[in-house]
């Protein structure tokens, strides 16, 4: 016994190491896969309320670039009151709760703001919905349905990104409470942004689209070849095209969109504009670099989407496979065979 | 100092670093490639005579904070234990010819540039190859991954160096 303690006592060092790292690199490779380590991730409430301060911080600095940016807006508005095309109508932030200050409202650290800002925004017309939210939102180039009950879009704020990991992960102030469920997709005025991954209360992470393991399933919009979108890991404003047929042609500029096949987006969804394609000796498919229709870099507002049938295709699909939480990915069966 | 004066000490500097790193630090980037991981240099600082399994424990607590924060799962962890393992055979390598007295800490001043310049250098690269490797999980970008790790490696060191010049206190130098 008491050689035994000596032993376990010499060596506690490595035993306690290697105990550790397995702990630790069981964590990082359930990761990505499922939320089982729920507690590890941006989402849950104490790392959400922290980044949320955060927030709140930055945006005084970001003032400057904000003005800027309303100017644009104003000017882009303007120019769009002339021809009158009431039916592109773009909001690309404004139903994100505001107190009368123009802070944004996180519903839980202030809930008598919150309950305030939606009756003050309620009675006037009587028709709530009429007055806070515009009735299409111009998404990725697709107008979605804003008053659809059934299928709502949710306004939701970034309140951490990154770009510089292999593997990026946004976190929003929407969640469970707000309706956000894990596998929902995300869009912003751009375009694709991701997937959500785990929701807590009031914050969810989502998948950025420049994650490894992240694949959008798409199509190039003019002739609707099926391919499947992936980050390489490198450049967070560019992509790769993947499993786009050789004997197809392809024209620089063209514009990829969502093909609705992974259930997660709306179908017609912009991602990107094809910058070069390249043939390489040892590979069946294209080599299609996209550049990205939204700028990781500075993400600030983005709407958390639900596909229309994605429920009645995911009870019927759950009957073929074993479903588990997983980023979108598109199978290879079902890409068309030429 | 009393041991509750330390663990107290020591849960300051945890939250310091913590605090630091996610709420400042992280925002930056050095030539969009390379990241500053200050937190380190909560485990680097240590006392010199911290027991092993005590070092590793703090590491361990310390990654997994960074992994809640920066949604890595238990990343941060598995590098930031190595360091703390690696951290005593890279100190038994620098020990002085007449090995260290009772009141040296890690400290510029106390052990000297050439001394603290290579234990900084040796553990930074160290944890960072092990880290950016890891995190891309394969071979497949090695000049890429390579210019990643020597950005962050420049950029580490320099913010723990300016930490050292800073907050550390100049006392006599060794004889």
């Amino acid at each position: 016994m008491r050689n035994l303690l000596a032993f376990l006592l010499r060596f506690q060092g490595v035993m306690l190491f290697v105990l550790l790292e397995v702990v630790s690199l069981f964590l990082f490779i359930t990761n990505s896969s499922y939320q089982r380590a729920a507690f590890f991730n941006s989402a849950n409430a104490y790392a959400g309320v922290v980044l949320a301060r955060r927030t709140e911080v930055a945006d005084y600095f970001q003032l400057a670039n904000l003005n800027k940016q309303l100017l644009a807006d104003n000017a882009r508005l303007r120019q769009r009151l002339y021809p009158p095309d009431f039916t592109r109508r773009e909001a690309d932030s404004l139903p994100v709760g505001r107190d009368t200050l123009g802070h944004i409202i996180y519903r839980h650290l202030r809930p008598d703001l919150a309950t305030l800002a939606t009756q003050v925004a309620a009675p006037a017309a009587g028709d709530r919905m009429a007055t806070s939210k515009p009735d299409t939102l111009l998404l990725g180039s697709v107008r979605l349905a804003a008053r659809d009950d059934a299928y709502p879009l949710l306004p939701a704020r970034v309140i951490s990104n990154s770009l510089r990991a292999v593997d990026n992960y946004l976190t929003l102030n929407v969640g469970a409470a707000d309706g956000v469920q894990p596998g929902l997709g995300v869009l912003s005025a751009g375009g694709v942004v991701g997937q959500v991954k785990a929701v807590s209360q009031h914050y969810a992470t989502v998948f950025s689209l420049l994650h490894s393991k992240m694949a959008v399933a798409a199509k190039i919009k003019r002739d609707g070849t099926f391919g499947s979108v992936k980050w390489p890991g490198d450049d967070y404003s560019s992509a790769l095209l993947d499993y786009i047929p050789r004997q197809n042609r392809l024209v620089r500029g063209d514009s990829v969109v969502t093909s609705g096949y992974n259930s997660v987006f709306p179908e017609g969804v912009f991602v990107g504009t094809i910058e070069s394609f390249e043939k390489e000796p040892d590979k069946n498919f294209w080599t299609v670099h996209l550049r990205l229709g939204v700028d990781f870099s500075r993400l600030t507002y983005v709407y958390v989407v639900h596909n229309r049938p994605h429920t009645e295709r995911d009870s019927l699909e759950a009957t073929l496979t074993a479903p588990e939480p997983k980023p979108a990915k598109v199978p290879l069966t079902k890409l068309p065979r030429r | 100092m009393s041991a509750l004066g330390e663990v107290l000490r020591q849960l300051l500097r945890f939250g310091l670093y913590a605090g630091v790193q996610v709420l400042l630090v992280g925002q930056l980037s050095l030539f969009g490639l390379g990241w500053c991981l200050l937190y380190l240099g909560f485990i680097l600082f240590l006392p010199l005579r911290t027991p092993i399994a005590v070092l590793l424990l703090l590491g361990f607590a310390m990654g997994l904070a960074m992994d809640i924060s920066y949604n890595t799962g238990g990343l941060h962890a598995a590098a930031a234990v190595l360091l703390a393992y690696l951290r005593p055979w890279v100190l038994r390598l620098l020990t002085p010819r007449d090995g260290y007295d009772a009141q040296d800490t890690v400290n510029v001043h106390q052990m000297g540039w050439q001394w603290f310049l290579v234990y900084l250098l040796l553990l930074v690269s160290l944890h960072h190859l092990a880290y950016f490797f890891l995190e891309l999980g394969s071979f497949q970008h090695p000049l890429r991954t390579l210019a990643r790790v020597g950005v962050s490696i420049l950029f580490t060191s320099t913010a723990l160096l300016i930490v050292q010049l800073l907050f550390f206190p100049v006392r006599r130098s060794r004889s």
